[in-house]
């Protein structure tokens, strides 16, 4: 692509205007895409011939992630140029600035960009906060047009928006200069002069003020298009900005040196004017312009297919490839979200040991986010006695945002932040070998762009930042799995060469009580296979780990569920690492299978068979104890568990009759699975209905009712027992859980605590 | 790595005010923004303020609580930031009106709803209009959740919310007083760890003087009781730091007397200090109170005394506290003055005193670089402990409590 230009102005300036007409007259020559950054979403209007578009807030609005369709929000107008519009809310709810950040979002995922030339970005520039300053980030617009009359307000929005440029550049040199699209008034030229002079730019153009405008608008198309004066001049400018075009630093005034010099322009004018008793007013240029030449076209007819294309199929817009990233299942089913992503990436991250977690959000976020990541590791602490350091003592530290970074933006204070972290050390003289920025609503809705925390990247500690955005980019899974992904993006080397031996773990369930007992219990199955982990992503380990993640030459995953199933998928197609078919296993059956498959693939079958053999007596002989009391009994399971072999199994094998499996609808997970055989004779009901669960129960008369949650949905002698959502692994959990029913079968198990919920009523009454 | 960059995160006005609205009995708090503002909240308030018998998430809806009792959400997400919230909010309105029963409606903006400026107020009574509700009923909404400002602002600028949405002025305040005078207890919170031992503590050494509690604003008060607070002939502030500006509001806006201790008054003598203030701004006779504390302190010597002579402590033993101001200025002065135990306020991180008074967040991280201690919860959150027995750290019993946690923590 050879340009992305950003004309900016004060809104009814004149930009969308001249920002057609400048697409118009690129267009004879490249390919232009044309997006629209005001709610208002006409910018492309003449380009279309008035055609109504959808906009790419409202396509967000109205479709899934996994279902937008370029087609639906490109459309092509005149000269094939592309035109969008972001759209935005109308007047006076929501938040227009948010909607652009959320549109170039979109826009990013599609790599539209890469198919054209050039692209102009129309946008409103009366409020440059974080999300009308999108366009003007580095990795947007390259160049920078400012429209402006000689009004004073359009001269303040100018000011304003140099003001926003010099935020994100500093010193860096950017803008073109100023289009100055005269509305005729009194010592225009003078005013817009002086304040071409004082922020040191030039004035790009002159757009003289011409019926043509009227007459094209009035005809739904472009000067350009039309042939009409002044169009020479856009062509001109489209030539100017195909050539070498120099480029300035945005130096803004003061509001009160702009005042001063409008006021002082006057004044000069005035005097000037009364100088040269009524002579043409000629401003010594002081940076060449061209000349206001609105050379009158012929009415040539436009070659066959310049005219808009008003009956252009959407179809025919370019089939683009639109990668939307990993997606949780809300976002992809487009349900209300469960948690935000900000939680979610905040308690992934906490696991990276050496790293230190940098979260831009206010007091409150992090808070909260430090309760969900404690909570495990204080009832593990009160518990069991267990110290789960990542738990414990999270390395994290918060922007605390106040009111006026809600107003003035918050990259100062993140900057400070970052600056800091990088340049602590422990008390061994150790500086973090990796920071992690993570964003919360309020900063992604005032648009702070946490990237600039990069520029504290090292290659010893680099800077990695996750836009979660609070829950802009979705809810809790969401945010797990985009750290998962970011860090294995900007960390993980690719160079790195499987070593033998050497396996990771993937996904273990951090939040589960017995995740540490769990990677005791596999390290002990490894070891005695002469295995090593090498990092398990994202547990409780290091950045070295992950940087070294490509060593393994084989992946464990935690779980093969939803999200072990989309971390299988991401580390095969961009690091072809190779995993293996089984989850961690849980139950007999699992286990020997797991061992089995582990130990043909590292050539370690002999040991794998020594740790089975060394369980399966035992098995075998507690199972046909059980047998006694529960061969024939009726199981009957209501659960959010979407994988259950290691229970189901240990009933089978102790002769129980399973009865049906409902399964409700879980945010974290689809798709129940069974390796079982008996499973086809089992009706399995996916999606459950819970408020059919009291009828069901009645009917099928179960014995023992297996749930997550124990509940009075079944009265009578029925057994009910919960089901953990992360069981412990190894050979014998099925069959502890059964043997358990064993002795929680007869009457007065219960207890007759359960008979004094009517006092509850009486006297605790809420 | 971990050592340098801990830091206690501390809720900050959000949580205040949404456990301030959700201390007042059949309310419901709506939060206007993500469920990722919500989750914490209604586990918090549930599990402090019990209204469940069961975790089961099918007993509570989908939309708009989330499998949880309290603090229903509108889960506004990405398209709403940029659209509004309006059409969500009158939708959960509706829901609220047609499937809950409840005597007031609060609707608080999450931090990120709050940016976008819908007019909550205008969309909550047209959604309540809507909805055909009794126009009777009253509505709160609450714009901004304040930033980064402190739990104690959040708590506090619920109650004076509350205070001005129920009380009337010039308060109806009776010209002569009843037989029994009546206090208001101002400063606790459902967010304070023990606040249902703390309340019945305060009740029953009120009690003892002759005095009864009108209300115990946002903290399981009826909303009825909160009109009639004006009524009562003096507030008491528990907390300071949560309730030194109402009292002071309420002084300046319903010229209501208020006693306030300097910290929180812990331990025996700090108990007979602050309830002889209020016996005497009200008349009272405090003896019976001065007798009960006496009788605790004669229990509590003998315990002391068979472990002094055996050990020689607590004198000396070294000890730290953690908390708001309020709280360490009110445990340091009682385990200092009353047990002669030696102070070490430095970094909390760096501590080395045997029993360390804090909250499980500190605990659990000092356990976790190896301190070795006792630590002694004094705020949320919890390591886990359920307490079934209403616990306190205030009055007498709260003395005698904290007597055996020093005790046994130090063997």
């Amino acid at each position: 692509m050879k340009r992305e230009i950003a004309v900016y102005g004060k809104g009814g300036i004149g930009k969308s205007t001249i920002s057609a007409n400048l697409s118009a007259a690129l267009a004879a020559k490249e390919r232009v895409l044309q997006i629209g950054c005001d709610p208002k979403h006409d910018s492309t209007r003449l380009l279309t011939g008035g055609r109504r578009m959808t906009t790419i807030l409202d396509h967000i609005r109205d479709t899934g992630p996994a279902d937008h369709r370029l087609e639906d929000i490109l459309c092509v107008g005149y000269r094939e140029i592309g035109c969008m519009e972001a759209g935005g809310p109308k007047p006076g709810v929501g938040c227009a600035g948010r909607g652009i950040i959320t549109a170039f979002e979109l826009l990013d995922k599609f790599q539209l960009k890469q198919q054209y030339d050039y692209v102009v970005y129309d946008v409103l520039g009366d409020v440059v906060c974080g999300g009308f300053a999108v366009p003007i980030r580095r990795e947007y617009a390259d160049t920078i047009f400012l429209v402006t009359s000689g009004e004073f307000m359009s001269l303040y929005a100018a000011n304003n928006i140099l003001r926003g440029i010099r935020n994100y550049d500093g010193e860096q040199a950017r803008v073109a200069g100023i289009i100055f699209n005269s509305r005729n008034l009194a010592d225009e030229s003078v005013k817009v002069e002086a304040f071409a002079e004082a922020v040191r730019l030039p004035i790009f153009a002159r757009i003289p003020r011409s019926e043509a405008f009227a007459k094209a608008e009035k005809a739904g198309k472009t000067i350009v298009q039309m042939g009409e004066a002044p169009a020479q001049l856009f062509e001109e400018i489209a030539e100017r900005i195909r050539g070498e075009l120099a480029l300035y630093p945005a130096r803004p005034l003061t509001d009160e040196a702009l005042e001063e010099l409008i006021l002082g322009a006057r004044e000069q004018a005035h005097v000037r004017k009364q100088a040269q008793a009524g002579a043409a007013e000629t401003p010594a240029e002081k940076i060449p312009a061209p000349e206001l030449s609105p050379t009158e076209l012929s009415s040539a007819e436009l070659p066959a297919g310049e005219a808009p294309s008003e009956d252009a199929p959407a179809e025919d817009a370019p089939a683009f490839a639109y990668d939307p990233g990993v997606l949780s299942k809300n976002l992809i089913r487009s349900e209300p979200l469960h948690g935000c992503a900000f939680n979610g990436a905040m308690s992934m991250a906490v696991h990276l040991r050496d790293a230190v977690i940098v979260a831009h959000a206010p007091r409150s976020c992090a808070y909260l986010s430090w309760q969900t990541i404690s909570s495990t590791g204080r009832r593990a602490l009160f518990e069991r006695g267990v110290l789960m350091p990542s738990s414990l003592m999270p390395n994290i530290t918060a922007t605390d945002m106040d009111e006026s970074d809600m107003v003035f933006g918050g990259t100062e204070r993140l900057l400070e932040a970052v600056r800091k972290a990088a340049g602590q050390t422990d008390a061994a003289g150790r500086k973090p070998k990796a920071i992690i920025v993570i964003s919360s609503c309020p900063a992604g809705i005032i648009g702070d762009d946490i990237d600039q925390a990069k520029a504290f990247s090292t290659p010893d500690c680099p800077v990695v930042t996750i836009k979660a955005d609070g829950n802009l980019a979705g809810d809790y899974l969401q945010g797990m799995l985009m750290t998962y992904t970011q860090l294995a993006k900007q960390l993980v080397d690719p160079q790195i060469k499987p070593q033998p031996d050497t396996v990771n773990i993937v996904f273990e369930k951090v939040v589960a009580k017995n995740t540490e007992t769990n990677y005791q219990i596999v390290r002990e199955f490894l070891g005695r296979m002469g295995l090593r982990v090498n990092c398990r992503f994202l547990c409780d380990t290091g950045v070295d780990e992950v940087k070294n993640f490509c060593s393994a030459s084989l992946n464990l995953l935690g779980y093969r569920d939803y999200t072990g199933k989309i971390l299988e998928e991401f580390f095969e197609t961009n690091y072809g690492c190779r995993f293996f078919e089984r989850q961690l296993p849980v139950g007999f059956e699992e286990t020997a299978q797991w061992l089995r498959g582990i130990g043909a693939f590292f050539g370690r079958e002999h040991e794998a068979e020594a740790l089975i053999t060394e369980h399966e007596t035992e098995y075998h002989r507690r199972a046909e104890a059980v047998r006694k009391d529960l061969a024939g009994k009726r199981l009957m399971v209501v659960t959010f568990n979407h994988q259950l072999d290691w229970v189901l199994s240990a009933a089978l094998d102790a002769g129980m009759e399973i009865v049906k499996i409902c399964v409700f609808n879980f945010s974290q997970d689809e798709g129940f699975r069974t390796l079982l055989p008996q499973a086809e004779g089992i009706e399995i009901e996916e999606n459950y209905d819970p408020d059919k669960a009291p009828e069901e129960i009645r009917r099928l008369a179960p014995d023992i009712l297996l749930t997550n949650y124990e509940s009075d949905a079944a009265a009578g002698d029925i057994l009910v027992d919960t089901i953990p959502m992360c069981p412990d692994v190894g050979f014998f959990s099925g069959l502890e859980m059964i043997e358990r029913w064993t002795r929680l079968t007869g009457a007065g198990r219960k207890g007759s605590w359960h008979k004094d919920r009517a006092l509850v009523e009486k006297y605790f009454a809420r | 790595m971990t050592d340098d960059y801990l830091e206690n995160m501390v809720p900050d006005s959000l949580s205040g005010l949404i456990f301030g609205f959700e201390g007042i009995r059949n309310v419901v708090v709506l939060l206007n923004g993500p469920t990722g503002c919500k989750f914490y909240h209604s586990a918090t308030a549930d599990n402090q303020m019990l209204r469940q018998m069961s975790f089961d998430p099918h007993n509570y809806p989908m939309l708009w609580y989330f499998g949880q009792p309290r603090v229903p959400c509108t889960w506004l997400d990405k398209r709403d930031y940029v659209y509004g919230s309006e059409d969500k909010l009158k939708e959960a309105v509706g829901f609220l009106h047609e499937n809950v029963t409840f005597d007031l409606l609060v609707i608080v903006n999450s931090p990120g709803a709050a940016l976008i400026g819908d007019d909550l107020e205008r969309i909550a009574m047209e959604a309540m209009r809507e909805a055909g509700a009794d126009t009777a009923i009253p509505v709160i909404t609450v714009e901004s959740p304040g930033y980064s400002q402190t739990v104690m602002q959040g708590y506090q600028q619920a109650c004076r919310i509350v205070i001005d949405a129920f009380c009337e002025k010039p308060a109806r305040r009776s010209a002569g007083r009843t037989a029994r005078p009546k206090v208001n207890l101002l400063g606790l919170s459902i967010f304070h760890k023990y606040y249902q031992g703390d309340l019945q503590e305060y009740e029953r050494l009120l009690s003892l003087c002759g005095i009864d509690v009108q209300t115990s604003l946002c903290c399981e008060s009826e909303i009825e009781e909160i009109r009639r607070l004006p009524e009562a002939d003096l507030n008491v502030v528990v907390d300071p730091d949560y309730g030194l500006e109402t009292a002071r509001y309420l002084e300046k806006n319903y010229g209501m007397p208020y006693v306030c201790p300097d910290g929180l008054p812990i331990g025996f003598e700090e108990t007979e200090r602050f309830f002889t203030r209020i016996c005497e701004a009200l008349g009272c006779d405090v003896a019976p109170l001065i007798e009960d504390s006496e009788r605790a302190r004669a229990r509590s010597f003998l315990y002391i005394s068979r472990i002094n002579s055996l050990t020689g402590q607590p004198k000396g033993v070294r000890f730290a506290v953690h908390g708001s101001p309020a709280q360490k200025l009110g445990y340091s002065r009682f385990l200092t003055d009353y047990f002669g135990m030696s102070e070490d306020a430095g970094d909390i991180w760096e501590t080395d005193a045997k029993l360390v008074f804090a909250d499980g967040n500190i605990i659990g991280g000092l356990k976790a670089r190896g301190h070795l201690f006792t630590g002694i919860e004094t705020g949320m959150p919890s390591l886990g402990y359920i307490d079934v027995i209403p616990k306190t750290h205030l009055g007498v019993n709260g003395a005698l409590l904290i007597c055996e946690q020093v005790l046994n923590g130090m063997v």
